[in-house]
């Protein structure tokens, strides 16, 4: 049987734990926050360490993958796969990482987005249902609370806690997390939530009777000073709408255009672009020349109130529409 | 003694939570990631006995809660270890001990630990949990917890062994 000793301390245990469950559920900040900062100085720094020793595996599951999910990119890493594997793999694991750098610069240029980029070093598991990651930059970065997060694929999700050296990032597939979007093209908003899936979004619209058809794009409708939201970035493309126009709520699957199962690096928007980039940050994006032309009118609006644009709406989305047809690159 | 016990349990928690949350939880395993840290309390329970079981279980909770990038309740993990380590010291006789025994034991752990993670989240009215995943992540991490089994369980074994020799418990 238990000693009396025993029983004492499992009964301390228990009432411990379930003062923190109390304390923690009063909300707010709660005596937790620097309970937090300090483990994650003392674990931030241990994580960083363990994201380099482990990269060549978890670079090796990312590439992977790529490999299984993506059918449609399957020609162009076979390409990349046979230049690839004559290299060793820690080669391998850089120049990917490069490559995601270079495409995050790409949106960062082409938006005129400030970031500072960050490798994640930590992910939440998933029997917890949220969908968190820790990212190795932090206040001494210049990161803030809810700054957006992207990648070179798009939106990745907004900065929740910061701390000195690491900050923790919320996915936009967390089911809490919300996102005002825009139809590119169009100026039909809605509302893109998370729905715990790593491949699925819902957009609603606001206006029942707006037009959204499956193979549109969404991007950002940004946030007001940039937060937690900058304007323009890609978030996916629609890939299944339910309910019929008029409909009391249409919402619209999304796929998310980054994946965030595989996410390795990511730059934090520590300045939105002074204009709204418009649908100019696309995929298909290479091509910027048909996409340009519409844009170059637009930009002349300093809000990103989208509601108040003027007519130029239909030129723009006649123009703008072959452009997310391609989001595979 | 008592020290050495706290070094042992201390070391195996941190070093389960670092591989859990910067390599397990990366590798894009499908469903749920391999529950380390469970497996880890329920092979200190095993070895050490059900209030060091417990005590690990408390510590590996409060550390996985407060450590980045969780935002789940601080405290939630804790109960749900605490309970996880206290049930195999105590209720597993040391006879009983097979290999196959202790896979079944860690499985149920695991699988219990994300149902009652859940369960738990739900019922405090957080609105994260999506109960349409909650059986194929609870098979699934009790899937992952046998697997981890063979090679954590008797790692940890050896180690109380060795740094804590006077330990009679197994």
């Amino acid at each position: 049987m238990l000693s009396r000793r025993t029983k004492i301390i499992l009964a301390t245990l228990v009432v411990a734990s379930l003062t923190f469950v109390i304390l923690d559920l009063r909300g707010g900040d709660g005596p937790f926050s620097s309970a937090r900062a300090a483990v994650s100085s003392v674990l931030g720094g241990v994580q960083r360490g363990a994201a380099t020793v482990f990269s060549p595996v978890t670079g090796f599951s990312e590439w992977w993958g790529t490999q299984v999910d993506q059918s449609g990119q399957i020609r162009t890493l076979t390409d990349d796969n046979a230049l690839l594997s004559t290299q060793l793999v820690e080669a391998e694991n850089d120049i990917a990482r490069a490559n995601e750098l270079d495409a995050l610069l790409r949106v960062a240029s082409v938006g005129r987005y400030r970031v500072v980029p960050a490798e994640v070093i930590a992910v939440g598991p998933a029997q917890d249902f949220s969908w968190t990651v820790t990212i190795d930059a932090g206040t001494l970065d210049g990161v803030e609370e809810d700054m957006t997060v992207i990648n070179g694929d798009g939106l990745v999700g907004r900065v929740l806690k910061v701390y000195n050296s690491t900050a923790t990032v919320v996915l936009l597939v967390d089911p809490e997390s919300s996102v005002g979007g825009r139809v590119a093209g169009s100026q039909e908003i809605g509302i893109v939530s998370g729905t715990g899936r790593q491949n699925s979004l819902q957009f609603q619209l606001l206006d029942p009777l707006g037009e959204v058809n499956a193979g549109d794009a969404i991007v950002t409708f940004g946030s007001k000073g940039g937060r937690p939201f900058a304007p323009g970035l890609p978030i996916g493309e629609v890939v299944d709408v339910s309910g019929t126009a008029g409909a009391l709520a249409r919402v619209a699957t999304v796929s998310p255009y980054a994946d965030v199962s595989q996410l390795s690096v990511v730059g934090v928007v520590v300045r939105p672009p002074r204009e709204d980039p418009r649908d100019s940050v696309l995929p298909s994006a290479p091509a910027v020349a048909p996409t340009r032309a519409p844009v170059a009118p637009q930009t002349t609006d300093p809000t990103p109130d989208a509601t108040s644009k003027p007519e130029v709406v239909q030129e723009d989305e006649k123009a703008a529409t072959p452009a997310p047809a391609e989001p595979g690159n | 003694m008592i020290y050495r016990q706290g070094i042992v349990i201390g070391t195996c928690i941190f070093i389960a939570v670092v591989v859990e949350l910067s390599l397990l939880s990366r590798l894009g395993i499908p469903g749920a990631t391999p529950d380390l840290v469970v497996v880890t309390v329920v092979a200190i329970a095993l070895a050490m006995g059900p209030l060091q079981g417990a005590s690990a279980g408390f510590a590996a909770g409060v550390l996985i809660d407060l450590s980045p990038p969780s935002d789940t309740l601080v405290g939630v993990n804790a109960i749900i270890y605490l309970v996880i380590g206290f049930i195999a010291g105590y209720w597993v006789d040391p006879r009983d001990r097979t290999l196959i025994i202790i896979m079944g034991i860690t499985s149920l752990s695991t699988g219990g630990a994300a149902f009652a993670t859940a369960a738990v989240d739900t019922l405090l009215g957080g609105s994260r949990v999506n109960w349409a995943e909650v059986p194929w992540i609870t098979l699934s991490a009790a899937l992952y917890g046998l697997l981890l089994t063979p090679i954590v369980v008797p790692f940890v074994g050896w180690l109380v062994k060795k740094v804590t020799p006077e330990m009679s418990f197994s």
